[in-house]
């Protein structure tokens, strides 16, 4: 177990065509990170953000151009993977084919000339505390077991050996979505029990705030914003991450604020005094969560539907439109009929200011109060 | 490339498509076993269910990738089993885009109007229009390999628009893309279904996928169609505990239960639990007494004792240890585990405070939307209900 501190990170593929000239930037432009001891934390992004390469500069398979990476306070930059201890599991669960769930396990002590007692010492206290029916998989070859059984073996092979920190990359993406649901509830509660310090990379949001204490947003090589699921969806550092998390995504409206009051699509409302004080008169983009609309209301805009998605497994509908040009989403209740035409209302509490095709936003909502 | 023109046959289009008792067997082993269904014009029906259930063996039947080993398929009236793919006039979109490397945007578009003999101006029109619906139609002279997922998978949308299939298939075609954009990749194919009105077969392993696109969803597990209809049908009144499971995320909580009669009532005892039958369901219940039965229970039917929609006793109470919470932007899923060790799931449409975590925590079941399966066999005991509702 282990802190990590990430500090000021810079990595250059030099082979790598791909990255040079699409992005014209180094594949990790500066990034730093502290991880707390225990902690686990996801990092999220889009292909070719450097999610995977931030992972292997920390694992030391990959070596940083500029920048170290310490854990404890010791610098481990240079360091040998080898060497570093450190837990890795990947989406192709590189479990050792021939040899059984227990082998697997065991192999670590083998190499490393541990007694035999000791070794069948530790992959028993591993299967009990890996749970229920874990030492059933240890007598079976890895080509007998389903793929999320395969996964909790692949993390038991790291928890006997007792790492410092625990590197996944998009472990569970193999999964059909049905066991991927299972194996990431398993995999969460696994660290949470053993408290073992995490970085877990996917490109899927969803698993990214599930098993993540704090999430990472990377966008081209950079830290586009680090928080809890909170912060990155009520208070989004950029546009960029407004956009990024949430799902069916927020839509973005261009409009205007003339004397505290916002224009948009010929119709106009006055703005709530906490969003009149950060966002000056003038053009604004508008962003608006499916969740954050009024239905029906005599102020509303017409919002010309094109298809409404029923979701009776959510107990919601969503309806996706049109307002002056602009695509928009709108949750609707499962049983809302078929419309071509609805009437909606900003919530103006609930909504996010940008400046006009910018990054920087001007007002966030931050978390609702509930009660 | 093939110079041939290709004959498109024509088909009576009255019941768009009709399966029946199709069976597919790789040696003495069974992929799909006598599976049917039609599909109507117009209808997007979805084939959904784990690895291996034999969902897309069946899609490559009906596209005629794979020969049936018995059973019948027809286009119209007229039955296909023997005609080969390249005749039988359908339109597939695969996982992998299936695009030519070699060749541009505007040529892999228009390759099956070319090797049909278009004339060029018709080529040339329709290429454009289908590009312009979904946005491409600024990179037709570039090559595959300079486009991104998202865009390579619309030129494989454009392709089909272009082509007046009878079929329409599409096998897992979201599975490579991300999340942000699978919302308009989805749109993107219903506009291209709106836009066709044909009959058309999806094929997925995502249920959530399945209930945003599909008129009518088929659960497939082992060979089988295990239930067949709208999204609502099989979410609320589910025929068999794998339907149930499979439908909805998280997925419904299991619970062993034995039936008791108490009065004029029911009771279900077990798991820790003493529950009142709702009186919708004692009838049902009570023609199973002293057996054995698995309850189900969804994650959104459990509530917070106070804010509950109905009054909370010890007879509809379920206890539970927190070991996760998940914040959703509706409010959060909570992971609890019962004092047997037992596993369960809640979702709320608030927020749990974190403090709440490795505490007990009280949870009324609504019991008017528990679901009864036979213990052994796992078929609804509701299931007289269900075929009431849904035929």
């Amino acid at each position: 177990m282990a802190r990590i501190d990430i500090d000021h990170v810079v990595k250059h593929y030099v082979d790598d065509r791909i990255v040079q000239t699409n992005t014209g930037r180094p594949a990790l432009d500066d990034v730093s990170l502290q991880v707390a001891d225990g902690e686990t934390i996801s990092i999220v992004g889009s292909s070719g953000c450097g999610k995977s390469t931030l992972l292997k500069v920390v694992a030391g398979i990959e070596d940083p151009d500029q920048g170290r990476v310490r854990y404890d306070g010791v610098d481990v930059t240079g360091v040998r993977p080898q060497e570093r201890g450190v837990g890795m599991v990947f989406q192709d669960y590189a479990l050792y084919p021939s040899m059984k769930g227990k082998g697997n396990l065991a192999y670590y002590f083998d190499v490393h000339d541990s007694s035999k007692e000791e070794a069948e010492q530790r992959v028993r206290e591993t299967a009990e505390r890996m749970g229920v029916g874990f030492d059933l998989l240890l007598g079976q070859v890895p080509t007998t077991l389903s793929g999320g059984e395969q996964q909790r073996v692949a993390i038991a092979r790291c928890i006997v050996r007792d790492p410092p920190l625990f590197l996944m990359d998009e472990p569970i993406c193999n999964l059909d979505a049905k066991l991927r649901e299972q194996t990431r509830v398993e995999i969460r509660k696994l660290l949470r029990k053993f408290k073992i310090t995490t970085l877990y990379v996917t490109h899927d949001q969803q698993e990214a705030i599930f098993m993540g204490d704090r999430i990472v947003v990377m966008r081209d090589g950079r830290i586009e914003q680090v928080g809890t699921f909170d912060d990155l969806y009520y208070t989004p550092a950029s546009r960029f991450v407004a956009t990024f998390i949430g799902s069916p995504p927020i839509s973005v409206l261009p409009a205007a604020v003339t004397d505290g009051r916002l224009q948009l699509a010929g119709a106009s409302w006055d703005l709530p005094s906490p969003v009149r004080a950060a966002v000056p008169d003038g053009p604004v983009d508008l962003a608006i969560r499916p969740e954050g609309w009024r239905l029906d209301e005599a102020d509303g805009l017409a919002v010309s539907v094109r298809h409404i998605e029923r979701l009776p497994t959510e107990r919601a509908a969503f309806a996706y439109g049109t307002v002056a040009g602009r695509n928009v989403t709108v949750i609707l209740p499962v049983d809302h009929p078929e419309r071509d035409q609805l009437t909606a209302t900003p919530d103006l509490d609930r909504a996010y200011f940008f400046e006009p095709d910018g990054e920087r936003p001007l007002h966030t909502p931050g978390v609702l109060e509930l009660f | 490339m093939t110079t041939e023109a290709i004959a498109e046959p024509r088909y009576s289009s009255e019941t768009a498509i009709k399966v029946r008792g199709v069976q597919k067997r790789f040696g003495d082993k069974h992929a799909v076993e006598d599976v049917s269904f039609d599909i109507a014009d117009g209808e997007l029906l979805v084939l959904v269910g784990p690895s291996g259930c034999g969902k897309t063996t069946t899609l490559r039947m009906l596209a005629g990738l794979e020969p049936v080993s018995d059973g019948q398929i027809q286009f119209g009236d007229r039955v296909v089993n023997e005609i080969r793919p390249r005749d039988r006039r359908i339109a597939m979109v695969f996982q992998d885009y299936a695009i030519f490397p070699h060749l541009t945007v505007f040529e892999n578009i228009a390759y099956g109007l070319r090797s049909r003999r278009e004339a060029r101006k018709v080529v040339k029109d329709k290429v454009t229009e289908a590009a312009q619906t979904f946005r491409i139609d600024h990179l037709l002279t570039r090559k595959p390999r300079q486009l991104s997922g998202g865009e390579r998978q619309r030129v494989a949308l454009s392709r089909a628009m272009v082509r007046d299939a009878a079929l329409y298939l599409y096998d897992e075609p979201l599975s490579n893309l991300d999340a942000q954009l699978r919302h308009q990749a989805r749109e993107d194919i219903l506009t291209l279904h709106k836009n066709k009105h044909r009959p058309t077969v999806y094929v997925t392993h995502d249920q959530s996928e399945a209930m945003a696109l599909g008129d009518r969803i088929a659960v497939m597990a082992d060979g089988r169609i295990q239930q067949i209809g709208t999204g609502s049908d099989l979410y609320e009144r589910p025929v068999s505990e794998f339907v149930a499971f499979f439908i909805g995320t998280p997925s419904i909580n299991l619970f062993d239960m034995e039936i008791q009669a108490d009065g004029d009532g029911a009771v279900m005892v077990g798991s820790g639990l003493r529950l009142r039958v709702h009186p919708s369901m004692t009838a049902a219940a009570r023609a199973h007494v002293g057996q054995r039965v698995r309850m189900g229970v969804r994650p959104e039917d459990l509530h917070v004792p106070r804010m509950a929609p109905f009054e909370v006793t010890e007879e509809n109470t379920l206890h539970g240890i927190v070991t996760l919470i998940e914040p959703t932007a509706s409010g959060c899923t909570v992971y609890l585990s019962t004092a047997e060790g037992q596993d369960f799931v809640a979702t709320f449409t608030v927020r749990l405070p974190n403090s709440y975590l490795d505490q007990e925590i009280p949870l009324g079941i609504d019991l008017s939307k528990v679901h009864l399966f036979d213990a052994d066999t796992g078929a609804s005991l509701l299931k007289g209900d269900i075929d009431a509702v849904s035929r």
